[in-house]
């Protein structure tokens, strides 16, 4: 009936409005708003996403030719396949539920940051440390992030490899070739990762109603 | 003595002590000691410390706790704080911390005496750590890829401890290293910043009181990004109106989108002109700036913050210049003329002239005026065509009406014709009521409108000085307003203001008016000089003063005026004069004057000039003169008159009849005679200065038989005396006559006389009267009735009758006898006849001299009863002339001061002779 419709956005306009004043402090828990989360951890993806390029092409240079040249692609070898790949076919990745895909992209980046740092600490020049580094605490930053929406989406953080004890048991590679085969590969699939999660996060951005975000917006304001 | 004992017993203890500790290693071991040990302790709050006396002390020293005596410092611990807990222990409580001093000691009174200290402890006393509040971050960008955040807080008061703050932050499952400030208690920088993850920011502060947490701070770093400025930013023309700027952003678009801001200035502006934000609110390299004013060099500066604009502003970037291109001239030049018609009432010399465009309205470079001018008064006339670079154009042409159009023309076109009518005559309405007044410190022309409609106003105006001709300036109002305000003028000098009206068929005569933008006091005063000065006025002139000395309108003059020690007296003149008479003035008076110039804003003397008033009046002296000289020639006149009138008395009076001593035969009657005699010729005496001859008369012998020559005697050495009195001559001795040759001349004739007639001298008559008279006196001396002397008279009448003649030209001739070519020789013959005369008449000279004494005074005496009575007799008149002797006196000295003209007269005087 329309009178309860009406009484309804009454309440629920009342509700909102009682709550106005405590939003800016309830700002820092995560619950606040998942829409928020998920379109910070899309623009974190996005940053690292441009961050890894130039680094990539740095770090590519500093491995020297070939790595360096624009056309070399190398076949993916085996011993690579430790790397988690995302050269997963599109369609069936779009299938997943969000959950699955969160959770996918969780591991991932988990397994990743810890094969990052491995190449972080062998990297000769400072400078390409310091950029690495900071790369490696963004891209933490980032398995922070996706644990944040998925806790906000009321998701189970996915158990396993969340933490660094996963590549204790990896391989050095038998030679300075296939070492640079593996950093190659690694920051490769760290680019198809971050661009397929920024698509996944901008999906899911737009599934994620933005009532909350306005009212967020509108609590800062007042 | 027990104490005597104790003492000694206790510094037995104490070195054995001593040699204990050095025995045990160096460990100092004490009688006692304080807890707590140094403590830090909270202001304000109480405090309570225990002091433990050693066992081992109190065996030897009786040291007993009821003994001890705090202290801090040097200061003793009141009592009642103390508090004797058992035997070894004392105790003392602070109710306030504050109070305290470091150190606090705990001493001993060993015997009630001597106070020996036991232990002590360094006290601190501070604040615990307020929490630090207001923080709050900032992330810089430092150049493209790096960012740092800095944050700050409020620390609180201060604690007198040694406090630490640190900046912590974290993520919600990881913690990063604090950061510690350097130097500083209240910023810190984090080098390394993590985007797009909420951060939780909180600083602690801890020192050895407690520790404080500010309140955390939660946010995504991108949301507090002070972005760098874009650089590179350059500017480029693309029409006259627009320009682009383009730019490169520091930010890529994934790290954060960003808004800007754009403003701009034309040059030499102070104030920035902003393109609207919301033209610039989204991510761009570039932008195009529209509505410019062409070929104008403007300035450019951008900024820009994140797109949805959290965070800050970057700094404006650097001016960037960039000039619009050119564009026609939007408006013709102002045209106005100056008609010279002096040379020829036919024909003008007409000066053209017209302002530059301003920039804003030239749109570029002009380069030349075209001009045409067109005759109105005829029709089929062509229209003269002129390209001119200058602002002006001077031409020579027949007086009429003219049009004059001037179109300025720079690199892209011609702005429109401006339009100037030039009728033959200004015969329409002129404005009215034109006035000029100084409105905040401008010159502000004011007029009222005439009734028909007008074009515009054109205002010339000029700088009036006597240095430089008055250079016109002008400037063309709207005909809608009805003043404005002059440019460029300058205080203290007077402006010739003209109003000319421009109607659409012709122009208004001009209305012109003076004023001054502000005045001054005058920069001289005038000269002032008198142009006639009288006994009691005095003319003043000065001249007007220059435009260049007046600094203002003069509004009078004033004229101080004063004597040297009278009060000034002060004249107000109107400006318009330049002479002014002073009136009331007093006379032979010096007079100063000066003269002041006055206008609005004050006043200025001129020099000091000093002028004397006559002492007489125009006239005064004539009037006194004139009637002197009248008087004097009346008196004159009348004096003359009188004399004619009286002449018979006076002649009487100044040649009194003198008797005749010719005539007289007073030798006879000698002695007494000779007196009488003597009398005659002192009466001769008596005009003596005007005698300067002396006459003889000759007398034949045959008259003069009947007088011996012993009677003459007498008589000639009379004659001789009287001669030498009269100074011409001597009648002693040769001697005189070789001194005066001169003299010798009348001598020598007397001689010549006695010689020739070789007969008794009978008589010496000497003359009165003036020299070419006629003794006519002589003979009417005769006339006397003096009985003696009547007979003389009858018989020298006779003689006198019949030998007249000869008399006479001896007269004459001794008269002339100053002539000198006769005079040798009666000299010798006088000398002859001196011998003669002084071989017997010696005593008779003596006699008269004596006689000669007193004879000048009976003389005169004699005369004058010759005036009064007539003749008298002798005795009678020796008698009176006694009587009269003061009058003698008065003469005598007036024979004596004539003396020196003669030589004898002062031998004989001087008696030089009488001794012989």
């Amino acid at each position: 009936s329309p009178t309860g419709d009406s009484w309804g956005i009454f309440t629920f306009l009342c509700a909102a409005l009682c709550n106005l004043p405590a939003l800016p402090a309830l700002n820092c828990s995560e619950e606040l708003g998942a829409g928020q989360s998920i379109q910070q951890t899309y623009d974190l993806t996005r940053y690292l996403e441009h961050q890894l390029r130039t680094l990539a092409g740095t770090y590519l240079n500093y491995l020297g030719p070939p790595f360096n040249e624009p056309d070399f692609n190398p076949p993916r070898l085996a011993r690579a396949e430790r790397v988690p790949s995302a050269t997963v076919d599109l369609d069936l990745w779009r299938g997943l539920t969000d959950n699955a895909r969160l959770a996918a992209n969780y591991r991932a980046y988990s397994r990743l940051l810890c094969y990052l740092r491995v190449l972080d600490s062998q990297v000769g020049t400072a400078e390409l440390r310091h950029r690495l580094a900071h790369f490696c605490a963004s891209l933490q930053g980032l398995v922070l992030s996706i644990g944040g929406v998925m806790s906000s989406l009321g998701y189970p953080l996915p158990a396993g490899p969340a933490g660094p004890p996963a590549p204790p048991g990896a391989p050095t590679a038998p030679n300075d070739f296939l070492k640079k085969m593996d950093d190659f590969w690694l920051l490769k699939e760290l680019q198809t990762w971050l661009w397929r999660s920024a698509k996944d996060f901008n999906r899911l951005k737009k599934k994620v109603p933005p009532a909350v975000v306005t009212l967020r917006l509108e609590a800062r304001e007042f | 003595m027990f104490s005597e004992w104790n003492w000694v017993a206790y510094g037995f203890y104490l070195l054995l002590n001593i040699c204990s500790l050095e025995a045990s290693g160096g460990l100092v071991q004490s009688c006692g000691h304080i807890i707590p040990e140094s403590p830090v302790l909270a202001l304000g709050s109480n405090f309570t410390a225990l002091c433990i006396l050693n066992e081992s002390c109190l065996d030897f020293g009786n040291i007993y706790a009821n003994q001890i005596i705090w202290k801090i410092k040097n200061k003793v611990v009141p009592k009642e704080q103390y508090r004797e807990i058992n035997r070894t222990v004392s105790s003392v409580t602070f109710n306030d911390t504050s109070s305290l001093a470091t150190p606090l000691t705990c001493n001993i009174l060993a015997d009630g005496q001597i106070e020996q200290n036991i232990y002590g402890i360094t006290v601190t006393v501070g604040l615990p750590p307020e929490k630090p509040k207001n923080l709050s971050c900032i992330v810089h960008q430092v150049s493209k890829l790096i960012y740092r955040m800095v944050c700050t807080w409020n620390p609180g008061r201060h604690t007198f401890l040694d406090t630490q703050f640190r900046l912590k932050y974290r993520w919600p499952q990881e913690n990063f290293p604090d950061c510690i400030p350097k130097d500083v208690n209240n910023s810190c920088t984090i080098p390394d910043v993590h985007f797009f993850v909420n951060l939780e920011i909180w600083v602690e502060a801890a020192n050895a009181l407690g520790k404080a947490e500010s309140d955390p701070l939660v946010l995504d770093p991108i949301d507090i990004v002070k972005p760098l400025p874009p650089h590179n930013l350059s500017v480029s023309s693309v029409l006259p109106t627009v320009l682009k700027l383009s730019w490169v952003n520091l930010i890529t678009n994934p790290v954060m989108k960003l808004k800007f801001n754009i403003r701009y200035k034309i040059i030499g502006d102070t104030n920035w002109m902003e393109v609207p934000s919301e033209d610039t609110a989204s991510p761009r390299t570039s932008f195009s700036v529209q509505g410019l004013q062409p070929y104008t060099e403007y300035a450019f500066s951008i900024r820009c913050m994140k797109e949805d604009g959290v965070g800050y502003w970057s700094d404006w970037s650097e001016n960037k210049t960039g000039i619009t291109t050119e564009d026609k001239p939007s408006k013709g030049p102002s045209v106005w003329r100056i008609i010279d018609a002096s040379h020829s009432p036919d024909s003008w010399t007409l000066h053209l002239m017209w302002k530059a465009l301003k920039p804003s309205e030239a749109n570029g470079v002009i380069l030349q005026y075209e001009l045409t001018v067109r005759d109105k008064s005829t029709l089929s006339s062509p229209v003269e065509k002129y390209n001119v670079t200058s602002n002006n154009l001077t031409l020579q042409l027949p007086n009429g009406t003219y049009e004059v159009t001037v179109v300025a023309r720079n690199r892209i076109g011609a702005s429109p014709p401006s339009v100037l009518l030039i009728p033959a005559s200004n015969s329409k309405a002129p404005v009215t009521n034109l006035k000029a007044l100084p409105k905040y410190d401008k010159l502000w022309v004011g007029w009222t409108a005439p009734n028909s409609y007008v074009l515009k106003y054109v205002i010339e105006w000029c700088l009036v000085s006597s240095r430089s001709d008055c250079i016109i300036e002008w400037q063309i109002a709207l005909g809608d307003v009805q003043g404005m305000d002059l440019k460029g003028i300058k205080p203290f000098k007077c402006y010739l203001i003209t109003v000319y009206p421009l109607y659409a068929d012709g122009q208004g005569s001009g209305q012109s008016v003076k004023a001054y933008l502000k005045q001054d006091r005058p920069s001289k005063g005038p000269t002032v000089q008198t142009k006639k000065v009288g006994k009691a006025e005095a003319v003043l002139t000065w001249n007007h003063l220059t435009v260049d000395e007046q600094n203002g309108f003069i509004r009078n003059y004033t004229i101080l005026y004063k004597t040297i020690d009278g009060n000034e007296t002060v004249v107000t003149v109107d400006p318009s004069k330049t002479e002014y008479t002073l009136s009331s003035l007093t006379s032979d008076t010096l007079y100063t004057v000066r003269m002041m110039a006055s206008t609005d804003n004050g006043s200025r003397s001129g020099p000091d000039f000093t002028f004397t008033t006559q002492k007489f009046g125009k006239g005064e002296i004539e009037a006194i003169v004139v009637p002197v000289c009248l008087a004097f020639l009346l008196t004159v006149l009348l004096g003359v008159l009188f004399c004619f009138n009286k002449r018979d008395l006076i002649k009487k009076h100044i040649w009194p009849i003198v008797p005749d001593p010719s005539k007289s035969n007073i030798a006879q009657w000698s002695p007494q005679v000779s007196a009488k005699h003597n009398i005659s010729s002192k009466d001769q005496m008596y005009p003596e200065g005007s005698f300067t001859d002396v006459s003889v008369v000759e007398i034949e012998a045959d008259d003069k038989k009947t007088f011996s020559e012993q009677d003459l005697k007498p008589f000639d050495l009379l004659k001789k005396e009287k001669s030498t009195s009269e100074g011409h001559s001597s009648g002693i001795g040769g001697s005189s006559c070789m001194s005066s040759p001169r003299q010798s001349v009348s001598d020598s004739d007397e001689g010549e006389t006695q010689n020739t007639s070789s007969t008794v001298q009978y008589s010496t008559v000497v003359l009165n009267g003036y020299r070419d008279q006629t003794p006519v006196q002589v003979f009417s001396r005769s006339e006397s009735t003096q009985p003696l002397l009547d007979s003389e008279e009858r018989s020298e009448d006779h003689t006198g009758g019949g030998d007249s003649t000869p008399q006479r030209q001896q007269y004459f001739r001794q008269n002339g006898g100053q002539d000198e070519t006769s005079a040798d020789r009666p000299c010798f013959e006088r000398t002859k006849q001196i011998t003669h005369a002084n071989e017997g008449d010696l005593v008779g000279f003596v006699q008269l001299q004596i006689s000669g004494q007193s004879s000048q005074p009976l003389g005169f005496g004699m005369e004058k009863s010759t005036q009064e009575a007539g003749l008298s007799n002798v005795f009678q008149t020796s008698t009176e002339g006694q009587t009269v002797r003061p009058e003698t006196v008065e003469e005598n000295p007036l024979s004596v001061h004539e003396m020196p003209k003669s030589y004898l007269p002062q031998t004989v005087r001087q008696g030089g002779y009488m001794p012989q």
